[in-house]
């Protein structure tokens, strides 16, 4: 299974979550001084608790990016969420503590560092150096997700799990063409015909099977799911073993297939 | 190994600042409650 594949499914509780628990007992100082009736107090820990709280919940909101699939608009969020952080340390260091503006500053700088040395900040990771295939890279992510979100509305979990498993391969055949450019010449027609035909095929798909229920129309596009399952299976090995030829010509007969069904 | 180092300095960095001064907010004040001035000493 690809890295990207394995990184999304990483659980949710790894990580990102001292920068909540550290301010804890912040969170106490300001309900204390809440209950002795000191306002001024009271807001000196409380802003800064915002600040922290709004830092740690867009640096987990980075880390949920950074894992997700290249080529989707991206918000640097860890590099935001890590300025709020250091933001609200100086403010706390000064307001809540005391500290001279200098030492504070130097309290906000050390959460800086600590935040880039634990979580990084975000960088646009460049899909491939040659500019046209970037492009084609970043034309093909959307397409998957595209075919990822006609998927969700998919009841059948069958079907489902089957574009679950094509989008996979998908993923494994753009990484190939991302680590080696040669490679998009060889899947062109892949990236051109075939990803379109499968998100227009699942697209309609999920369109339909709502009203119509009509077992014909599922078996029809069980045999079609399993087609593009094997053709991108075989499209990732052709890749590894650099052969264009035969699978073009079976990727033409699939687009016959998809013409017949109506879809392209 | 380097990863792993990185990561520990980094954690030690974040205790040593946004836990550092988030325990000394709530040492560096006393949290009594003030009694009320009616039950204070007259002058």
């Amino acid at each position: 299974v690809s890295s990207a594949v394995v990184a999304r499914r990483r659980p949710i509780w790894i990580g990102g979550w001292l920068p909540f628990i550290l301010p804890l007992p912040l969170t106490l100082d300001a309900l204390a001084n809440l209950w002795q009736g000191d306002l001024v107090g009271m807001l000196g820990s409380a802003l800064p608790c915002i600040l922290l709280f709004g830092g740690a919940a867009l640096i987990r909101r980075g880390l949920a990016q950074a894992s997700a699939r290249p080529g989707q608009a991206a918000w640097p969020w860890r590099t935001l969420g890590a300025a709020l952080v250091a933001l609200g340390t100086a403010a706390a260091a000064f307001s809540a503590v005391g500290h001279s503006p200098p030492i504070a500053l130097c309290f906000g700088l050390g959460a800086l560092l600590g935040c880039y040395l634990c979580y990084g900040f975000d960088r646009r990771p460049r899909l491939s150096a040659d500019k046209d295939v970037a492009a084609a890279l970043a034309e093909a992510y959307r397409k998957l997700d595209e075919l990822e979100a006609a998927g969700r509305r998919i009841r059948s979990p069958e079907f489902r799990e089957r574009l679950g498993r094509i989008v996979a391969w998908g993923e494994r055949i753009l990484e190939r063409i991302a680590a080696d450019p040669e490679d998009f010449r060889r899947a062109r027609k892949f990236l051109n015909v075939y990803l379109d035909g499968a998100r227009q095929v699942t697209e309609k798909y999920a369109r339909t099977h709502g009203e119509a229920g009509s077992a014909e129309l599922e078996e029809s596009f069980r045999a079609l799911l399993a087609d593009m399952e094997a053709v991108s299976e075989e499209q990732h090995q052709r890749l590894l073993d650099n052969d264009l030829v035969d699978l073009d010509v079976q990727i033409e007969v699939l687009t016959t297939r998809l013409r017949k069904e109506g879809v392209l | 190994m380097a990863r792993f180092l990185t990561k520990a300095v980094g954690v030690l960095l974040l205790f040593a600042t946004i836990g550092v001064v988030s325990c000394q907010a709530v040492l560096s004040e006393d949290h009594a409650v003030a009694p009320p001035a009616a039950t204070r000493a007259a002058p």
